[in-house]
């Protein structure tokens, strides 16, 4: 899997239960509409908690991190077929 | 030892899970792989055929009584090893201490990876994600100090699960646990530490070591240390793995056969199999070992160690044809199977006489196309006329991606 390592703009929904779940995201001016979560976890850095968001677009796997600290959302890695 | 960080991954109904990604026909279907098609057992059960009570090592007609709409998928080995040898490779990413246990399962030591990807679950994770990905298969992993926890947790949760025990949970975990779950307890010793009433992992932590060694010898310690948990067993990459002691095919024929010329040509066909690899990876055997396995099932052996160490196919085929010869057939023939022991390594002598030289570049040459154009493309006379398929159908449990391993050919 590539690091990218990159903020990134995304549409997320946050649903009753405490859910969330991408939609679609921004990058390298490209949108990617989310077609699976595949796996979601939860990693502990510090202060911060960060929630992994293993997604694909049908192409590539992407593995989306939503920082809880400071509300940002960075797409950690690639990895294509 | 305890502060290690052991991962054990199984990939789910691995054969099966393959079929069905190759084949997105059979995506939810209840399939089965199977060997030859007719007289072979169940290899592996997709988890849609295990709802109806079909397992692995049932008969065909078992599992079509169960499940009559159940498909059988003749075994590919060549998806299996591309596919094992891919993931394999992506565990190497995280830490260069990876176990092949067989070909789906490993051991991964990721005690010293922790600084750069955090946390096991972290990377247990990324693993999963990139497995599913790549072949549309799943896993399940178990995070725990050592090997014995972590192959024991990886089987908690299927499929698709990850169990993590930590140290602090150890004797929690293992208090109410069957002691049939550890990896290296089966069904006789179930039964005989059964009869000493130890039936929980627990009981057999707390029970006296000296009891346990009167009872079973020198592994009665071992024993006790498996039922309190504790396993200082590292994790052994290929490259330090010990060299293999034998190589060998076996194979259940068709139908049962008591015809020698029947019998011979398999085992010339076996003896092609075990040649070539033992040529490929430059060992010779001394030893030639024939297993029978009769009608019934009984099973028996015979060895016969030679002048010297071989690896032509021919040798190998008189060494069994010599062992052969020196039994009587009580019943049928179920399986056969052929096995070189007694190896040497980095053999490579040019024959002195010139037939003999003419017959090594022969064979180099007929190794040469089967490489390239698949085995038994160049194949001897004696084999031709026989419609069946040749070769390895099924790959044993005890493949790695490198080396030589004895497979099993269902």
């Amino acid at each position: 899997m590539e690091r990218i390592k990159e903020q990134i703009r995304i549409a997320t929904i946050f649903t009753p239960g405490r859910l969330i779940k991408p939609v679609w995201f921004d990058w390298h001016n490209r949108k990617h509409t989310i077609l699976e979560t595949t796996y979601h976890w939860k990693e502990q850095t510090g202060a911060a908690t960060l929630l992994h968001f293993s997604v694909t677009d049908g192409e590539a796997l992407y593995d989306l991190v939503y920082n809880t600290l400071n509300q940002s959302w960075l797409l950690n890695g690639i990895e294509v077929k | 030892m305890d502060n290690r960080v052991v991962m054990h991954l199984d990939m789910n109904s691995f054969f099966a899970s393959v079929e069905q990604s190759y084949n997105p026909d059979l995506k939810g279907k209840p399939i089965v792989v199977t060997g030859s098609q007719q007289r072979t057992v169940i290899l592996t059960a997709s988890y849609e055929a295990r709802k109806f009570g079909v397992k692995t090592g049932m008969m065909l007609y078992e599992a079509k009584r169960l499940c009559p709409e159940v498909i059988m998928v003749p075994a590919d080995n060549r998806k299996y090893t591309h596919t094992s040898a891919q993931i394999m490779k992506m565990m190497l990413d995280y830490t260069p201490l990876v176990e092949v246990f067989s070909i789906d399962e490993a051991f991964l030591d990721v005690t010293h990876s922790l600084s750069i990807f955090n946390s096991a679950e972290n990377i247990s994770y990324l693993l999963k994600a990139r497995i599913k990905h790549q072949f549309d298969i799943t896993c399940s992993i178990g995070i725990a100090p050592n090997k014995l926890l972590a192959k024991l947790a990886s089987e908690m949760m299927k499929p698709d699960g990850l169990t993590i025990i930590t140290p602090d949970k150890v004797s929690s975990t293992l208090e109410h646990m069957p002691i049939k779950e550890l990896c290296g307890i089966g069904k006789k010793m179930e039964r005989h530490l059964n009869m000493m009433s130890i039936y929980t992992c627990g009981d057999l932590g707390r029970c006296d070591e000296g009891r346990l060694k009167r009872k079973f010898g020198i592994i009665g310690s071992r024993l006790k240390q498996m039922g309190q948990g504790i396993d200082d067993s590292p994790v052994i990459p290929a490259e330090d793995a010990e060299e293999v002691k034998s190589v060998g095919h076996s194979m259940t024929l068709k139908r049962d056969i008591s015809s020698r010329n029947e019998i011979l040509r398999y085992l010339l066909q076996l003896s092609e199999m075990v040649g070539r690899r033992a040529r490929r990876y430059g060992v010779a055997g001394k030893t030639v070992h024939l297993t029978i396995r009769y009608a019934d099932f009984s099973t028996f052996g015979k060895q016969e160690t030679l002048s010297c160490h071989v690896n032509q196919s021919d040798d190998i085929y008189q060494g069994a044809i010599k062992i052969l010869d020196s039994i009587e057939l009580e019943q049928p023939v179920r399986l056969l199977g052929v096995r070189i022991t007694n190896l040497c390594y980095q053999r490579e002598q040019l024959p002195l006489f010139e037939e003999e030289r003419r017959k090594a570049f022969m064979i180099n040459a007929m190794d040469t196309v089967n490489d390239r154009f698949g085995d038994f493309t160049v194949t001897y006379g004696s084999l031709l006329g026989n419609n069946e398929e040749k070769g390895s159908h099924v790959i044993s449990p005890a493949w790695k991606p490198e080396g030589i391993r004895n497979v099993q050919c269902v």
